[in-house]
């Protein structure tokens, strides 16, 4: 044991005597460091002004003067969500589909259709965020330390000095990987900094270290893999062009390839023949501002007959709200089946996409942390159908007072008589319809869970090296 | 009473599909200098990697203190110190970061005066032992990785070309140091080409061509092996 720790230790020690090595420990913690930082000011900043702007939103909507409830359907209101405290270091799908969403009438949010690069989920990350540099630059770094870890003892003859001392492969191998070991650990440092953030806003400490841990595997994953490329391979040279290969082919090409071929399975229709598709839908349901629409006739004659009178001029309630609460039913009925199916595509998208986690240590790393932060489509769809919920219930409750607090000849008459139109301004009381929205992510429990499946994927890759190694280092070096 | 340390017997070793050594067979006993002689490529090192076990023998025996290599390398490679061939040291720590190193690889530490006193030993100039090897002249290299050697104080040394890059002085030092090493009883298999340096402290001389032993020559009654007879032996039996 000791003898690794003392291989370990000398590799530690011809790193600090080797500017080059330095040079990229030093230029990747600074990165890190500052991206962590720069996440966690931005995300301090965000909140704040979320804060802000959601105060704001809603003075704004309650300060609204007595007015007809239609205008305040269509004035809206923003519904806002706190950022998961993990998204200091995973923003994950955050950092495109946003946090805010504007509620009005007739109308669902456009995230909902969004375009189909973006909306898969699995492509790009808007951001240098420290997971981004941590799953695709920090085993880049580590690569650099270590190819040369054990091919520079055998061209330099070393390892036949090390051998003379009664050294076994395994423990140079060990000893090397242990070196790496630290490099991990000093990687990983700064995302324990940030973690302490993460846990003062709430987060669940068991879940930030199993977080941690995740990284720290992947990351000795990568510390495998080069200890094993610089010992299967003759040169140093050889060593560094076999692991950037795999570095290329694992972290830049699969996760193209996994949300291509994802994409290329299950076709998702493109945001303008949905667009088409959805006016032709929504053409066929009356006009919520026409009460006279043919559509709307045998609502008519329901009311009609359920109040016992022969006019609509006669029902105690105004026609005109009635018909526009209808029609919100029936078009966010409509819309909420193209939001599902699209939800659907994309889930299917993004399941295909995981597969290739087999494949690629980097995409397992990737939905497990974005699966663990709540970042990941799952929470973002459920974001999606609870904000609906509220839109709905939020323009629903300004058509029932629209329907309850005028009659239906002042609402009908309003633009030619001043006097009707002041009657159907109703009281700012009726503004206070906006629930207060919280998010709350996945409970700790359900998120740790659900990232074992990509651990897994990891934990297999680690193992299936670590036999390798075995198996080679029963050779002589 | 002398006992064999270092035994091979009838000794076959392949390297990759060709076979490298062919059905040797010597013995060496405690406190004797015995010399593989052979021109490039004759089978010395393989030998030598052999009895430390990191070569497999197709067939025969590599034996040490009377067991078998194969079943027991940890042991072995405790009792044998071992001198690459070319060996080199790390150009970016001293000699004495060196030494230290190594020797923790193989579980020892040894104090300062220890050191000190092999260097003088080696004579490794006084003002270079601190300074990182990349300045050390092949000499200086060379006689730091014997210092390493010796400073294992093992009862068994394994030298392989260990005179090369040293000048006629140091090789005169080194020739007398064996010598020394030798009458204090430890066991010294060594490997060289040099003729003249095997005859100097050899009590054993086996002839190497091509994987095969074509003679020995045994000092006897305290005497050098005779330079002239062994150098005739070489060039018309070793090399061709
Ligand atoms: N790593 C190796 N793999 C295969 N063959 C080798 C290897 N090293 C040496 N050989 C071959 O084994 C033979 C003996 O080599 P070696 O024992 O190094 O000779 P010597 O030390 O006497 O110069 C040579 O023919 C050489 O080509
Ligand atoms: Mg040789």
């Amino acid at each position: 044991m000791s003898v690794i720790r003392n291989i370990a230790i000398d590799e530690w020690r011809y790193w600090r005597r080797s500017r080059i090595a330095i040079s990229v420990l030093l230029t990747g913690l600074v990165l890190l460091v500052g991206s962590a930082f720069l996440t966690a000011i931005q995300m301090i900043d965000a909140s704040h002004e979320r804060e802000h702007l959601q105060t704001e939103a809603e003075n704004a909507f309650l300060n609204q003067p007595e007015r007809h409830p239609h205008r305040m359907v269509h004035y809206g209101h923003y519904a806002f969500r706190t950022p998961p405290p993990l998204s200091v270091i995973d923003p994950g799908i955050d950092a495109y589909t946003g946090n805010s969403i504007f509620l009005e009438g007739h109308r669902q949010n456009s995230a909902m259709f969004a375009d189909r690069q973006a909306s898969a989920g699995i492509a790009m990350f808007g951001a240098l965020s420290p997971a981004l540099l941590l799953q695709i630059l920090a085993p880049l770094l580590l690569i650099l330390m270590g190819y040369s870890a054990i091919t520079r003892e055998r061209e330099a003859r070393t390892l036949d000095q090390m051998i003379a001392q009664g050294v076994t492969s395994v423990q140079i191998m060990l000893g090397k990987g242990l070196a790496l070991g630290g490099v991990t650990a000093l990687l990983v440092l700064p995302l324990c900094i940030a973690s302490v953030l993460a846990a003062s806003e709430g987060e669940a400490v068991s879940l930030i270290a199993f977080f941690i841990s995740g990284y720290a595997l992947y990351l000795l994953t990568w510390c495998a893999a080069i200890v094993l490329s610089s010992t299967i391979m003759r040169t140093a040279g050889g060593s560094l062009g076999a692991l950037l290969a795999v570095w290329v082919i694992v972290a830049m090409l699969m996760p193209r390839v996994s949300s291509t071929v994802a994409t290329n399975i299950v076709d998702a229709p493109g945001k303008i023949e949905t667009d088409f598709a959805v006016i032709e839908a929504v053409s066929k349901i009356g006009d919520g501002h026409n009460a006279g629409d043919p559509a709307f006739t045998a609502l008519r004659a329901n009311l009609l007959q359920q109040y016992n009178v022969d006019s609509v001029e006669e029902l105690p309630i105004n026609f005109r709200g009635v018909v526009a609460g209808a029609a919100e039913a029936e078009l966010t009925d409509t819309l909420n089946q193209f939001a599902e199916e699209r939800m659907r595509v994309e889930s299917k998208q993004v399941r295909i996409a995981r597969y290739f986690g087999w494949l690629s240590p980097v995409l397992s790393i990737r939905e497990f942390s974005m699966k663990l932060a709540g970042v990941d489509l799952e929470t973002h769809h459920r974001f999606l159908r609870e904000t609906e919920k509220l839109r709905f219930d939020f323009v629903q409750s300004l058509n029932k007072a629209h329907a309850e607090k005028m009659t239906y000849l002042d609402d009908a008459g309003r633009s030619g008589d001043p006097e009707a139109e002041k009657r159907t301004r109703i009281s700012t009381e009726n503004w206070k319809v906006l629930e207060a929205f919280s998010f709350e992510p996945f409970p700790a429990t359900d998120r740790v869970e659900a990232s074992f499946n990509p651990l897994a994927k990891i934990m297999l890759w680690l193992i299936a090296i670590l036999l390798l190694c075995r198996t080679i280092g029963r050779r002589a070096l | 009473m002398t006992r064999t340390v270092v035994e091979a017997r009838n000794l076959t070793v392949s390297r990759g599909q060709t076979p490298v050594l062919s059905d040797i067979s010597f013995e060496v006993q405690e406190g004797e200098v015995f010399a593989l002689l052979g021109g490039n490529g004759a089978g010395k090192s393989t030998s030598l990697l052999t009895f430390l076990g990191l070569l497999e023998p197709t067939s025969g025996e590599a034996l040490v203190f009377g067991k078998s290599v194969q079943n027991d390398i940890a042991s072995v490679r405790g009792k044998i110190a071992y001198l690459p061939e070319a060996a080199t040291l790390y150009p970016h720590l001293s000699a004495y970061e060196n030494v230290d190193y190594f020797l923790s690889l193989a579980g020892i530490g040894r104090s300062r005066a220890d050191v000190e006193e092999v260097f003088d030993r080696v004579s490794l100039q006084q003002e270079a032992r601190d300074q990182h090897m990349e300045r050390y002249s092949k000499g200086m290299r060379q006689k730091t990785a014997i210092a390493l050697a010796l400073l294992r104080e093992t009862p068994i040394l394994f030298l392989d070309e260990p005179t090369s890059g040293l000048d006629p002085v140091a090789i005169d030092e080194f020739n007398r140091l064996v010598t020394n090493l030798a009458k204090a009883g430890t066991t010294i298999v060594m490997v060289t080409h040099d003729v003249y340096g095997a005859c100097q402290v050899a009590h054993k001389i086996a002839l190497l061509r091509r994987g095969t032993l074509v003679g020995s020559f045994e000092a006897k009654n305290g005497e050098r092996i005779d330079t002239e007879t062994v150098h005739a032996a070489f060039a018309e039996r070793a090399v061709a």
